[in-house]
């Protein structure tokens, strides 16, 4: 219902593939610093949604993508390199702050009359690029083109009962039962307010190159050469602040020429996808690197078959794998050790309770096993009644998962149980995920995951009874109600508390195994500061905020 | 001349049509299922979902009726919108071809002017220290596979001396020229090894014929010798040689590509390929092999224009 992932992927799954050829040669010049430089310390990795903010303006800055946007249309093509440029350029409904908080923004209020009832204010004053204002109209019409079937976010809607313009300035929206996720989702790529006559105008060629933008943000899209670079530019007659860095150009590269151009400073700046190319350009002189929160992680994800399938193996599995070890040999260390399958940046209320909740959930999936866990996992192999064939483990030939899976493997080994791992091609992993066939023959995936809202909620209805993601089979009566409870619960309080609930039971029944948090890595030019360095870089304007550190 | 022309051309479409159906079948046999990239996020990765993608874009009909549909809006010269970017397959073609086809053209300069050079050097210095030098030199150039050279290439003059760019493809001609260098010289080593053994070759051949010997006893200076008739008639394979080599790097730049970061046809093809992009990746193969028989039957034309024996005895 909630979870968006192949988003992130889709770059990903180009960029490791090639990666995998050119560190072949073994002296690549963007592996230098990989492998000369030492990891960083995962435990002490220290994540900040923010960076220092910036003193001085700047006229232009070059950003790079690891690949260039599959289309600006969000709608029909979500990627998070299309966010990336296009969360400056245009707004949504909510915003999501750096810090994961999520505010109303083009609804300049939002009232809840009763649970089930969502009263919108559309702010006053905005105007569009082109230079026409913003309507509850152009509200009311963007939500509608958001939740028709074939698009991107329509699942966002499907509690939604009726949607309806109220006043001059004024949005209902009814729901069937109460959604806790809902404004949350208005933050997200349901909430853009798009110009109805420039999308209409540019019919099916909208968001491809040589199109604008229909958006009211901070910075207007200049221009898109296909297969070269997208510029944007500062939009005069913003209604909000005036953004620092006047014009942003995006460019794109992959793997080592993204390192290369970074190093030598033919680019000021990327949001990196993959913990690798930090990890690369970790020494190099001239750069700034920044952690931050993100709701990305690293899980194994067991299915119906063979030795996993009975819970006490899947638990005595998360016990004796060496996370830590995992951290420092397939991610340079920008990976943590972590208990829960969302990152820490899913927070993003009742921080507090949250973070305790997942410590105490390490216990049961230790960053480094122990004498102890291994013993404890040792009986619960034995308890279970332990199986003999072998536990085939599913990956492709990327880094970091070759190194998991690995990983995996020496662990079954500690407990006396025997691994296999089936490498598959790049181009075919991505059918483990929406293929029941396809993953007939594989007992745990080694697979990562991101939520697209700062809610813990948004990822634990992946484990009720029907979810296609649920391939364990889980069944438990209390988890269901839990969740379907916590996702109609609108107090935050009330709602951590089932969410935490819903946790510990999805982690103890061992629904998926998580390795790690995958946090977000800003690598930025030594002169400049100011953008976030959490996950909201894909939801918030952070260009805007990009500038000198000396004024 | 004409009706040999007409017939080449048949010929030509006849390869294109057979290499088209390859192509098609290949890209439609690749491993993966393209509805799980058009489906969308993971979780919208249902049986039904993918269903109803699948018809959508006519993915769940027979690969002849896929194929022939697929012709039909070829040959009225609609290519398709990609899978990936909602563009039309045309114009993101067309804006990476030129790229593309400038950095071939600076390598075919590149390992023709050098390759070329060597190989006269190496023939004119017959047996001795510089023919080893250049043949051995050549050699050790062409063992190196183009992504190390694009690496090795990189890492030095790009990132420890900072001579070159190390991404893009540059704006404007000295600009293009400046970040094309490296990229082209990591094409252009391969070739070498090949071009100047032809050239060499070809001058040995040359010069142990009757008519040189005739020029040379009758006095003419040695210069002239090698320049007039040597050269001149060692032109005929150097040039389809050099055709061939240049018409193999239209299909050869991918990796290249990569390193550099320069988007042309090669990364859009790599990148089609990953996602299954059917229309984008058979519209650049298809593209690719066009200009493979395009360039194979312009030497092949030209050949005889350069050669007036080639011509005599063809006709």
């Amino acid at each position: 219902m909630t979870t968006t992932r192949s988003t992130l992927r889709r770059p990903l799954v180009a960029s490791l593939a090639t990666a995998t050829l050119l560190t072949a040669a073994g002296c690549s010049g963007a592996d230098t610093a990989a492998t000369g430089g030492k990891p960083a310390d995962a435990a002490k990795l220290k994540l900040s949604a923010t960076t220092a903010a910036a003193n001085g303006t700047l006229d232009k800055a070059n950003w790079l993508l690891e690949d260039e946007p599959d289309s600006l249309d969000l709608d029909t093509q979500g990627s998070s390199a299309g966010r990336v440029v296009l969360t400056n350029v245009c707004e949504r409904l909510y915003q999501l702050q750096p810090d994961m908080t999520t505010k109303p923004f083009l609804a300049e209020k939002a009232d809840t009359p009763d649970d089930k009832t969502l009263v919108l204010t559309v702010r006053d004053g905005v105007t569009f690029h082109d230079g026409s204002k913003l309507t509850a109209d152009d509200v009311l019409w963007s939500l509608k083109r958001h939740a028709d079937p074939d698009m991107e976010q329509a699942d966002e809607f499907g509690n939604v009962k009726s949607m309806k313009k109220t006043g001059d300035r004024e949005i209902t929206i009814r729901f069937k039962t109460p959604d806790a996720l809902f404004t949350k989702a208005l933050a997200g790529d349901a909430g853009i307010v798009w110009n109805k006559e420039q999308v209409a105008a540019a019919g099916k060629d909208f968001g491809t190159p040589g199109q604008g933008d229909a958006c009211s943000g901070p910075y207007e899209l200049k221009g898109w050469k296909s297969g070269d670079s997208i510029t944007i530019e500062a939009y005069g007659k913003y209604w909000g602040e005036k953004p620092l860095t006047r014009q942003v150009v995006f460019r794109w590269a992959s793997d080592s020429a993204l390192v290369n151009a970074l190093k030598t400073g033919a680019a000021d700046g990327t949001y990196a996808e993959s913990p690798n190319t930090a990890s690369a350009l970790r020494t190099s002189k001239g750069l700034d690197q920044h952690y931050g929160p993100s709701t990305a992680s690293l899980v194994l994800i067991p299915t119906a078959r063979g030795g996993l399938k009975d819970p006490r193996i899947r638990r005595a599995l998360s016990l004796a794998i060496d996370r830590t070890g995992i951290a420092k040999s397939g991610y340079g260390g920008l990976v943590q050790p972590w208990a829960t399958p969302v990152g820490s940046g899913a927070w993003g209320y009742e921080k507090p309770e949250f973070e305790v909740a997942q410590k105490k959930l390490a216990a049961a999936a230790p960053a480094t096993p122990t004498a102890d866990d291994l013993a404890e996992a040792k009986e619960l192999v034995k308890e279970a009644g332990a199986p003999t064939d072998p536990i085939v483990i599913g990956t492709d030939s990327s880094q970091g998962r070759t190194v998991v899976a690995n990983a995996v493997r020496s662990a079954l080994q500690r407990i006396g149980l025997k691994g296999q791992i089936k490498t598959v091609p790049t181009a075919q992993f991505e059918e483990f995920y929406s293929d029941p066939a396809a993953r007939a023959d594989i007992d745990v995936l080694v697979g990562d995951w991101y939520i697209s809202k700062a809610d813990p909620m948004g990822f634990y209805d992946n484990g009720l009874s029907d979810s296609s993601n649920n391939w364990v089979g889980f069944k438990d009566a209390t988890y269901d109600k839990k969740v379907r409870q916590a996702l109609s619960t609108l107090d935050d309080a009330k709602r951590a508390q089932l969410a935490i609930d819903v946790q510990k039971r999805f982690v103890d029944a061992g629904v998926w195994i998580s390795v790690a948090q995958v946090p977000t890595a800003l690598v930025v030019s030594d002169k400049l500061t100011g953008p976030p360095a959490s996950q909201a870089y894909l939801y918030y304007p952070w260009a805007a905020e990009l500038g000198l550190k000396k004024g | 001349m004409l009706a040999r022309i007409s017939r080449r051309l048949a010929g030509l479409l006849a390869t294109l049509f057979a290499a088209s159906f390859v192509i098609f079948a290949a890209v439609y046999a690749a491993p993966g299922d393209p509805a799980v990239f058009l489906a969308g996020g993971r979780d919208k990765l249902t049986p039904e979902r993918l269903a109803q993608v699948r018809s959508q874009y006519h993915l769940d009909e027979p690969l002849v009726v896929q194929y022939g549909r697929w012709l039909w809006d070829c040959v009225h010269f609609d290519l398709g919108r990609s899978f990936k970017y909602s563009d039309q397959v045309a114009d993101l073609v067309t804006a990476r071809f030129p790229t593309t086809l400038q950095l071939v053209a600076y390598a075919t300069v590149l390992f023709a002017v050098l390759g070329v050079g060597a190989g006269i050097l190496a023939a004119v210095k017959r047996s001795t220290w510089v023919d080893s030098a250049v043949v051995g030199g050549t050699t050790l150039a062409a063992s190196v596979p183009s992504f190390v050279a694009a690496i090795a290439l990189v890492s030095l003059f790009g990132v420890q001396l900072g001579w070159f760019p190390v991404s893009g493809s540059g704006e404007g001609f000295g600009g293009t020229l400046h970040h094309l260098t490296l990229p082209a010289l990591s094409l252009a080593l391969g070739a070498l090894a090949i071009i100047s053994r032809v050239t060499r070759q070809a001058m040995a051949d040359a010069a142990a014929s009757d008519h040189v010997e005739a020029a040379r006893a009758s006095g003419v200076p040695e210069r002239d010798i090698i320049r007039r008739h040597v050269l001149r008639n060692a032109l005929g394979p150097i040039i389809t040689m050099c055709g061939l080599v240049m018409a193999g790097m239209l299909a050869g730049t991918v990796v290249v590509e990569t390193a550099f970061g320069i988007s042309g046809i090669g990364s859009l093809l790599v990148g089609a390929i990953n996602t299954h992009d059917f229309p984008v990746a058979q519209a650049v193969l298809l593209l690719m092999v066009t200009g493979y028989i395009v360039v194979t039957t312009l030497v092949d034309v030209v050949h005889p224009l350069l050669d007036p024996r080639v011509k005599e005895a063809r006709s």
